[in-house]
């Protein structure tokens, strides 16, 4: 029966490999497969073929001390992953198997056991790539690859198979009556036990920490090391220092000295796995339709369906049957995006700002809390013109799935174009004009008398009227590119693996900042200009906001030309086409 | 009504609708129907203006729907298979939208009379999630009819709806063409259009194989092999009597 297993597994990777094979005629995934491959050879390949750098190698390794150390630490890591296992969950076992999996495997005679061992064969694919993942990250560090690639593996399968044991051993403990709760006390006890005798043996043969010392890495390091190789720590660590151990080894004779004992608790995990005889068949149906679901929202651009079910929310203002359509479409998105885009929402946020800033303007004195965070709000609001419009997405790229619907209406293509850009840039506005105010309040003053208070107002007043502008051209890019390219949009959205899917977002990325280069380069000219011609003739402050007024009419004029060619690309946004391509 | 002349819809060398001429009266129902692949929801989305035909011209209430989309749309609706709705929309949000983007002024009691029709008055603040597959059917249908249509497309309009849900669909769609829509229906059900239909449209592989009203179609192949009934027609007209008459698909060797 296994054979047959073996082969739907090889023949589903081997299909899938040749499939993204043959997709590179297409010159979309040969240049995404190009730009991927460049990337990843510059951060992971080239170092395979340079020797590493003289006292590169792993030297943090060379010392026993760093090797207790590292050992216990990792130990100590794995003991907390484990523990959550056994706390955290609260239903049966579930493997997850893929619908179709499921149809043609449960009702044929296969046995439980073979059946894990499918899941298992199957989940070492993915454990294989991370180790090779690893792999590669970790070339830079020199030392020996394939020492790190085992010892990856090692760790990763034996994790694996704890979290599929202790999956089998909470779902025994619920069917014996012990309930989830139950369960977590008697853990959190034993911890609780367990980490009492730790600190009590450390309180009565250790020296209290000096707290002065605590800037003092060496010193931490140094009191850290003691307890853990000292004591009860070492006892309680000691199975999951030899899952560890072959990674940190740090010549071939080390390894095969670790590899022993580390396999040999792998396989006692493996024979814990296979002899468990617990159903899962329920819960995995109920995991496995799940993940269909999951897999149908992510590959349609619904990325709110596959994270959760959408439940009623309150809408952000009550939307009057007559009035410009655009509004309609603003109403919807900002519903979409929840419950934090609300008027409300927005003046309490600005209120409690205001004073927590103002408060701090007060208290904090001479102190240098006040410009840092004050940078802070500042970099936040760098950040937002470039993230901004990948984190809120409910515009065209969450309604195109719905793109045939959305054609039924009576609208004209800019409309629908400045409707659905509405939401995400008033959404923006309002989070930039919140850290503009901040950043407003904590930098008066501060900056050495450099600006007046009017001067800093004028700055305050022209960035707030220009935000807005620049925030409806930067949400134009993404979504332009959407409906141009739909077919590389979808391909980065919801099959998201593969080299040539890394290169289409880097492609992307990049051509957005270009747009956005481009269309910055006009206004700012014009901003430059008239403040430098307002300032021979006028105060400072009257100078910023003339050419910020300048600068705000040329982006205007820059998203309207935006928002035209939008509705353009959508009139010509042919829904079968892209069906069928 | 609904006038459509030469249109014909290209998928790179694909021929999926062949010139295609027909037209549709206030008060008819007519019948699209044809094997799998026809081009019937082809011939649909390019009347509900969703596709841009490749050639031909759509006049729906006199507009050109290429020319003048909006005034075209504006007296249209367009009912799909799987209905299309926004996920965190509760169904009162539905009404609203749909009522500002068509300028439905006082759609208050028209919805509620629609809710009530459809069985959906207790259901106003559920998202679709929460509705099975035939109320968000019923939902799609409220939504559409709010703005009172004048072309109405079904494309399998019973696809999901339990048996009272069909008995209130069919008397829905009569009681709109009688207060003068020009409906157009897509099914493979034929007892439905048969039911329902007034006039056929026997599309296969994109082209127009027979259009006219029931009685005509089903007295031209009565009056070649005795009574006809319209499945006994479309097995004719599409070229698959022997299957058709055979009663199931032939087995594979």
């Amino acid at each position: 029966m296994i054979s047959a297993l073996l082969y739907l597994q090889f023949h589903s990777i081997k299909n899938r490999t040749v499939m993204r094979i043959t997709r590179l005629k297409q010159p979309k995934y040969l240049l995404g497969a190009v730009v991927g491959g460049l990337y990843f050879y510059w951060y992971f390949f080239r170092t395979i073929f340079t020797a590493p750098r003289r006292g590169q190698s792993l030297a943090l390794f060379a010392s026993p001390d760093n090797q207790v150390l590292f050992e216990s630490v990792g130990a100590l890591a794995l003991l907390v992953i484990l523990l959550l296992a056994w706390i955290i969950p609260h239903q049966r076992a579930a493997l997850t198997f893929t619908e179709a999996e499921v149809a043609f495997l449960f009702p044929a005679p296969i046995s439980r056991r073979a059946l894990i061992h499918f899941k298992l064969l199957r989940s070492q694919t993915a454990i294989l790539f991370t180790t090779l993942l690893l792999t590669l990250v970790t070339n830079r560090l020199g030392g020996h690859s394939w020492i790190r690639a085992v010892g990856a593996w090692l760790i990763l399968s034996t994790v694996n198979l704890h979290l599929l044991g202790s999956s089998f051993a909470v779902t025994m403990l619920l069917d014996r009556g012990i309930s989830t709760w139950q369960r977590r006390l008697g853990i959190l006890a034993l911890v609780a036990v367990l980490t009492g005798a730790v600190i009590f043996w450390g309180r009565q043969t250790l020296p209290a920490f000096d707290l002065s010392r605590s800037s003092d890495l060496q010193s931490v390091k140094d009191y850290i090391q003691q307890i853990l190789a000292a004591g009860p720590a070492p006892y309680l660590l000691y199975p999951f220092r030899l899952v560890i151990r072959p990674i940190l080894a740090s010549n071939a004779l080390a390894f095969l000295y670790a590899l022993g004992p580390a396999l040999a608790l792998m396989l006692l995990h493996y024979a814990w796995v296979v002899r468990s005889n617990v159903a899962f068949e329920e819960a995995s149906v109920q995991a496995s339709r799940k993940l269909a679901e999951k897999f149908a929202a992510v590959r349609s651009g619904n990325w709110q369906a596959a994270q959760k079910q959408p439940k009623s929310k309150r809408p952000p203002f009550t939307l009057r049957p007559t009035g410009p359509p655009a509004v309609a479409l603003l109403w919807k998105n900002l519903i979409s995006a929840g419950q934090a885009f609300t008027l409300r929402i927005w003046i309490s946020l600005a209120a409690f700002a205001l004073c927590a800033t103002l408060l701090m303007k007060q208290t904090s004195g001479g102190s240098g809390l006040r410009p840092m965070l004050g940078m802070i709000a500042a970099m936040l609001m760098f950040w937002s013109v470039l993230i901004g419009p990948q984190l809120l997405r409910q515009d065209f790229r969450q309604d195109l799935p719905l793109a045939d619907l959305l054609k039924t209406y009576p609208l004209r293509g800019w409309q629908l174009a400045l409707g659905e850009l509405l939401a995400p840039a008033v959404a923006l506005t309002c989070i930039q004009w919140l850290l503009l105010m901040v950043m407003l309040v904590l930098f008066w003053r501060t900056s050495g008398g450099a600006l007046s208070w009017p001067d800093w107002l004028g700055v305050g007043f022209g960035a707030a009227l220009v935000m807005p502008m620049l925030n409806l051209i930067i949400l134009q890019i993404p979504n332009a590119a959407a409906l141009a390219f739909p077919a590389w949009f979808q391909s980065t959205k919801g099959a998201s693996q593969g080299i040539e899917a890394t290169g289409q977002r880097l492609i992307f990325m990049i051509g957005q900042l270009l747009v956005l280069l481009a269309t910055l380069i006009p206004a700012a000219a014009l901003f430059a200009g008239v403040f430098f011609l307002a300032r021979i003739l006028l105060a400072t402050a009257i100078a910023i906001q003339l050419a910020s007024i300048a600068a705000a009419i040329v982006l205007g004029v820059e998203a309207t030309f935006g928002v035209m060619l939008l509705g353009w690309l959508f009139d010509r946004f042919d829904v079968s086409a892209e069906a069928t391509s | 009504m609904i006038q459509v002349k030469a249109l014909t819809k290209l998928y790179g060398d694909f021929v999926a609708v062949n010139e295609l001429d027909f037209a549709v009266q206030p008060g008819e129902v007519m019948g699209l129907v044809g094997p799998n692949g026809a081009g019937k929801t082809t011939t649909l989305r390019c009347l509900a203006g969703i596709i841009p035909p490749t050639r031909g011209s759509i006049h729906v209430c006199g507009h050109d729907l290429a020319q003048d989309p909006i005034a075209a749309k504006q007296q249209l609706a367009f009912f799909t298979d799987e209905p299309r709705l926004f996920d965190y929309l509760t169904v009162q949000q539905h009404l609203a939208f749909t009522a500002r983007i068509y300028q439905v002024r006082d759609y208050e009691p028209v919805a509620d009379q629609l809710l009530a029709e459809l069985e959906l008055a207790g259901k106003k603040n559920a998202v679709p999630g929460e509705l099975s597959r035939g109320m968000k059917q019923k939902l799609a249908i409220a939504c559409g009819l709010l703005h009172a249509p004048r072309v109405i497309y079904f494309d399998e309009p019973l696809t999901g709806l339990d048996p009272i849900g069909i008995r209130r669909m069919k008397d829905s769609i009569l009681k709109r063409a009688r207060d003068g829509a020009a409906i157009i229906i897509s099914s493979h059900l034929l007892h439905l259009v048969e039911e329902i239909c007034s006039h056929i449209l026997i599309l296969k592989e994109g082209r127009k194989i027979i259009h006219g009203t029931l009685s005509e179609i089903t007295q031209k192949f009565s009056a070649q092999a005795g009574d006809a009934s319209l499945e006994e027609v479309f097995f004719r007209a599409t070229g698959d009597a022997e299957q058709g008459s055979a009663g199931e698909p032939p087995l594979p060797k």
